[in-house]
């Protein structure tokens, strides 16, 4: 993990991230005949051959690495989607375009384990990956802007696991930024005890103090 | 904020400063290689680890000289180019020093000047941290305080981690996702 000495930085590891992507729904065509699933999360309703029904993503990869049924691609996937997404991405050097939160590790539990499901496969593989490289560009881009004036920074429509990944750096550079200014002003709340996925980030900003 | 019992607080408070005695000390003359009697006279320059400097400073007994480290030859190296200046060899606590320092001294620009260099070497530090591999330690990597190396492995690590969990469970497939990392420039 990336671990570090200071312990007011919690993070979570990729594995941990993937684990509460799981919880997503998606559609699978089960083929055989199985009886409702009463479990704590829900209720996952009779299960009838070539009926489609919505069941969590840990469910679904459960009974497909078992054979008993087949995923059904969720709409974001499909070729014409995503290569809308990434000319959108590649237009835009400072939005981001809205994807489900869980994109990144969806993806890579479907490409995994149901690619047979999944129409032109090696296409959709290769424009994820492109879609997560430029975002993935753009934070860095968007990073370098950060002065001593940045009080937080907001990324919005960025995936979980983007945000995961520079959430231990960007936590510590506005720390050190924060450290270097507070000769300077007046002395304000820690911004780097934020944690929720979407911060703020308008750049230079205008000064609310009287200097 | 580093407390009492931070490691690398205790360490950076064992650089030396020199000072200035404003005022006789008796029986301490073991800090001044110099002298005769055991005491340090009025007005002795002396090198004293920080700690001891802060503590006589608060008191009053001493007055704290700007070490070398913040004077004119390294403002200008770092108006040079901020990138290159090696910290980490000469001055691994080069930013905690600065923030301690700074109430103590006379001179208010040293807090600017840290912040200055710290604001152009992190523009550096940005995309080269993130896409360092785990076995390369680039070179520019010795060249970092400590403050500033935390922050490197911060983002190494989890670009790392993040690499792994990818490849993880793949086995022969690992190719086909390796091979479409390509530079994707920005229009």
């Amino acid at each position: 993990m990336a671990g570090q000495t200071d312990h007011s930085l919690s993070i979570f590891s990729a594995a941990e991230v993937e684990f509460i992507a799981e919880d997503e729904m998606i559609e699978i065509v089960p083929n055989i005949r199985m009886d409702a699933l009463n479990l704590l999360c829900g209720d996952f309703g009779p299960f009838v051959p070539q009926i489609p029904c919505t069941v969590p993503l840990w469910l679904a990869v459960a009974l497909k690495k078992r054979g008993k049924c087949s995923i059904r691609t969720p709409d974001w996937m499909s070729v014409e989607k995503l290569t809308q997404v990434l000319e959108a991405e590649r237009e835009s050097p400072r939005e981001f375009q809205p994807l489900p939160f869980h994109y990144v590790e969806i993806s890579r539990l479907l490409l995994d384990h149901a690619h047979d499901d999944i129409p032109e496969v090696y296409m959709v593989r290769s424009l994820i990956e492109d879609i997560r490289n430029v975002r993935f560009h753009k934070v860095e881009s968007g990073l370098e802007t950060i002065s001593g004036r940045t009080h937080a920074v907001k990324l919005k429509n960025l995936s979980a696991m983007e945000v995961n990944l520079v959430r231990p750096f960007m936590a510590r550079v506005l720390q050190a930024f924060y450290k270097h200014d507070s000769p300077e002003m007046v002395q304000q709340a820690d911004t780097s005890a934020s944690k929720r996925p979407q911060v703020v980030d308008r750049g230079p900003r205008r000064d609310l103090r009287p200097r | 904020m580093p407390g009492y019992y931070d490691i690398s607080d205790i360490l950076m408070e064992d650089e030396a400063v020199s000072v200035a005695f404003h005022v006789g000390a008796n029986g301490v003359g073991l800090l001044d290689p110099g002298t005769e009697t055991n005491s340090v006279e009025k007005g002795a320059k002396i090198d004293l680890p920080f700690w001891l400097a802060h503590e006589l400073c608060r008191r009053r007994a001493v007055s704290i000289t700007i070490p070398s480290c913040f004077g004119q030859k390294m403002k200008k190296d770092v108006q040079a180019d901020a990138a290159c200046v090696d910290l980490g060899t000469r001055y691994p606590y080069f930013y905690e020093f600065g923030c301690k320092l700074f109430p103590l001294v006379g001179d208010k620009s040293i807090g600017l000047f840290l912040r200055h260099t710290f604001a152009n070497r992190y523009k550096e530090m940005l995309s080269k941290s993130h896409t360092a591999s785990l076995n390369a330690i680039p070179k520019f990597v010795l060249r970092l305080s400590k403050e500033e190396y935390q922050l490197f492995e911060a983002a190494r690590s989890s670009m790392v981690e993040f690499k792994k969990w990818r490849v993880r469970d793949l086995g022969l497939m690992k190719t086909t996702i390796v091979g479409h990392k390509r530079k994707t420039d920005l229009h």
